[in-house]
């Protein structure tokens, strides 16, 4: 397991405990940390957003794209500035969409090592709707 | 009886089976037989040491050699109703193959949206994508758990024989010079066929994986894609076959499927849904693609201002828990079809089930949410979407209807004397006109439909040199147009009526001028247990035996859906033919489920069982007594589906099973 940001660097793991969502409540201070189990329904963080620093949001397998919708649900409906992180089963090739839904980091899985998340051939070009959607 | 271990090879898919020396064969006759503690541990080495040369690694029962199963028969043996296939080997076809058709041939004239340089660049990217996840795949460092999910987005299947590829043909609409190049893939890469589906796209039954990435971008250069074909995602977005050309059209719906097209191709969120979802639309009354039985169905239509909206419905589905759709809004503003739909799949892809595949697709959440709560989660997901995002103005519309070009239609007078002296003369012709045209919205233009359901054929199956000839006719006559219909069948969308006496004698002498379209024989069949690996019997002979039994008296029945799937998934989509048959296996006998009074139009009905299964051997007879009923209970010019929804089950009952 490796942490690497949404370029697929390599970056440190550092930072405050990660917390689950029943210690939050409880938790005191800024700049907090919590895991984000698969299904986790955006309104149950709400309370705490402006609190945290990190959001690590569970794949449990990298075909349930639940936290694909999480993600940028916080992201843009509630416009979390803060660390969300993918955790779990994801694959290489979603690095592209995590990113487009707000991810800004990824613990890799022991079978996907950092070196697999680079070099990966992605289309750049966009197809004319998603050029004239973003004008 | 002891048992084999049999897997498909990894490169191309062939049927492999292990061998004494522990290694693979394609020698059904090489292989071990294997029992007991040998066997547990044969297969358990095999699994663990050649997941990169092997995939579906098991072991299946023989007696002898010979597979028990029926099913693991046909697999060993090849199609049973493609005995030309057989023994020929697994030899694929050796290059240097000639040019691309795409090189020499254009189209210019006909409607299919206009790619640019960028667009067709995002098609060569994707194609040089699944090339290095295929070579990922073969190296090992993408397990099969890990790149099947990849390849059924690229749509690649592996079927029952081997891997099979679904390419999309995007609500129908294509253009001559698109045919031709899936005519060069089916003869350079394929076994020269390829078989039109009940969705609007084709499949090729024998790719090699290796040559997949290839195969992808031959079709890239002709502005075609596998894209989204399989996979839990936004799958081929269906429209009518009869779209921009029928007189009975209010809004010509491509100009919307194509929005939706681009907008669901990659989309990040939407990617690793619950299950599949299957968006369908149409822009005329008379509902020619079926729009309630899918996941989102559309109506386009015109307020009273000229203004563009659509009638939604969603959670409609055939398979295992059929069900026609609710209606989620009267009218959605054009402008909002994109966040609208963007709303559905978010409410969607947080809460289908993903624990039970059978229960994972969005009419059983709509279902059990109930749809007035659902509405109201959809409606509180719509609203939170930011006032600009995705917005469908004007200006966008314009820029994307920009891209289909409207054929140089001529001013042509009402009367057409050549057309109208065939009729007269040749009653063959005024037959195929009657059944396989539908009025054009240009004076002097009509719709054509090409049925690819000979009697006793393989329904919706077409040869490279068949779809070589259409994709001439279409130059020829149609501005380089066509269309695939969810029947199964290729139309010319803009013939000259003028024209239709040529065209039909073309048709004839090519074997393709059938004049049964909406009649007993053009049935509707998926390709059942024959190459799908979840079939539970086979589709096709059965299909066959109807139409040859059929074809003598189907005039006289008149208009008659008859639809055959080869399991509960339904792919036949026998719950909306007027009658429908279910394929299914017996303790190893294939018998089936007779359903009557489905429909798939704006009257749209799922039909109901009418008794248990009956054996293979007895479904011609089922069959003709359920029509002996019909005729002897008619009113004068009632339809099958009115007769049985004036009479009910009862009599058709009476007539299969008798009185007990």
């Amino acid at each position: 397991m490796a942490l690497i940001d949404i370029a697929a660097r390599e970056i440190p793991e550092a930072g405050a405990p990660v917390l689950t969502l029943e210690e939050l409540p409880g938790a005191t201070g800024e700049g907090l940390a919590v895991f984000l189990p698969a299904g986790t329904a955006p309104e149950a963080v709400l309370p705490h957003l402006s609190r945290l620093a990190l959001l690590l949001v569970e794949f449990p397998k990298f075909r349930d794209g639940r936290g694909f919708t999480l993600g940028r649900t916080l992201r843009e409906r509630y416009g979390f500035q803060g660390d969300i992180r993918a955790t779990g089963h994801i694959i290489p090739d979603q690095l592209s969409m995590l990113k487009q839904c707000g991810f800004t980091s990824v613990m890799t899985p022991q079978e996907h090592p950092p070196e697999q998340w680079r070099g990966l051939r992605e289309p750049t070009q966009r197809q004319l709707l998603q050029r004239l959607l973003v004008k | 009886m002891g048992s084999t271990i049999t897997a498909n090879r990894l490169t191309d898919g062939v049927v492999i089976w292990r061998d004494a020396q522990g290694g693979w064969n394609p020698d059904q006759a090489q292989a071990a037989l294997l029992e007991g503690d040998a066997l547990a541990e044969t297969l358990e080495r095999a699994r663990r040491e050649d997941q990169n040369l092997a995939v579906d690694i098991r072991e299946i029962p023989v007696e002898g050699r010979v597979p028990v199963e029926y099913r693991e028969r046909l697999r060993a043996e090849g199609p049973s109703v493609r005995p030309d296939l057989l023994g020929k080997g697994h030899g694929w076809p050796a290059g240097p193959f000639p040019p691309l058709p795409s090189v020499s041939h254009s189209s210019p004239d006909a409607g299919v949206y206009r790619y640019d340089e960028a667009d067709r660049e995002f098609l060569r990217q994707r194609a040089a994508q699944f090339a290095q996840q295929t070579e990922r795949r073969l190296k090992g460092e993408l397990n099969e758990e890990e790149f099947k999910p990849l390849r059924l987005m690229n749509g690649l299947y592996l079927q029952l024989h081997g891997y099979m590829l679904r390419v999309a043909i995007p609500y129908g609409v294509l253009s001559a010079t698109q045919l031709r190049q899936m005519a060069y893939v089916a003869r350079h890469y394929d076994r020269c066929y390829g078989h039109f589906t009940t969705r609007q796209n084709i499949q090729f039954n024998w790719p090699r994986l290796v040559d997949t990435p290839e195969i992808l971008r031959i079709l890239a250069e002709a502005d075609i894609h596998a894209i989204q074909t399989s996979g839990n995602c936004v799958r081929n977005v269906t429209t009518d076959h009869f779209a921009g050309a029928a007189a009975d059209e209010v809004v010509d719906p491509r100009l919307y499927a194509e929005i939706l097209r681009q907008y669901s191709t990659d989309h990040p969120e939407f990617t690793y849904l619950p299950r599949k979802f299957k968006i369908a639309i149409t822009g005329s009354e008379e509902d020619r693609a079926a729009i309630r039985v899918h996941d989102i169905g559309l109506i386009a239509r015109r307020d009273a201002a000229g203004e563009i909206g659509f009638e939604v419905h969603a959670g409609g589905g055939l398979g295992r828990t059929p069900i026609i759709a609710t209606k989620l809004r009267d009218w959605l503003p054009a402008r909002d079809l994109l966040r609208y739909v963007e709303a559905v799949l978010r409410v969607y892809n947080a809460l289908g089930r993903r624990d039970n595949i059978y229960r994972a697709r969005i009419k059983i959440l709509i279902r059990d949410t109930k749809p007035e709560a659902f509405r109201q989660m959809v409606d509180d997901a719509f609203a939170a979407l930011p006032a600009d995002y995705a917005v469908l103005t004007d200006d966008l519309l314009a820029q994307v209807a920009e891209r289909f070009h409207t054929p140089p239609f001529l001013t042509l007078p009402e009367a057409a004397p050549a057309f109208e002296a065939a009729l007269v003369s040749d009653p063959g012709f005024a037959d195929w006109v009657a059944r396989n045209t539908h009025p054009h919205r240009v004076p002097g233009y009509i719709c054509a439909t090409i049925t690819l359901k000979p009697a006793g054929g393989i329904p919706g199956d077409a040869t490279a040199g068949e779809m070589e000839l259409i994709a001439g006719l279409a130059e020829r006559y149609s501005f380089g147009e066509l269309r695939v219909s969810h029947e199964q069948n290729l139309v010319l969308p803009h013939m000259e009526k003028q024209a239709l006496p040529a065209l039909y004698a073309a048709l004839r002498e090519a074997g393709l001028a059938g004049a049964n379209a909406g009649l007993a024989t053009n049935i509707i069949a998926c390709p059942g247990m024959d190459y799908c690996a979840l079939a539970t019997a086979r589709s096709i002979p059965v299909a066959q035996r109807l139409s040859q039994h059929l074809a003598a008296r189907e005039a006289e029945i008149g208009p008659l859906d008859l639809n055959i799937s080869g399991c509960i998934n339904a792919c036949g989509q026998h719950h909306i033919g007027h009658i429908g048959l279910l394929g299914v296996d017996r303790n190893g006998e294939e018998v089936y489920q007779i359903t009557l009074g489905g429909a798939a139009d704006e009257k749209a009905a799922i039909g109901g069982i009418i008794g248990h299964s009956v054996p293979t051997a007895q479904v011609v007879g089922a069959v003709d007594a359920i029509l002996d009923t019909y005729l002897a209970r008619r009113d004068p010019g009632e339809r099958f589906i009115d007769t049985y929804r004036r009479l009910g089950a009862a009599p058709f009952k009476e007539a299969v099973y008798g009185t007990h």
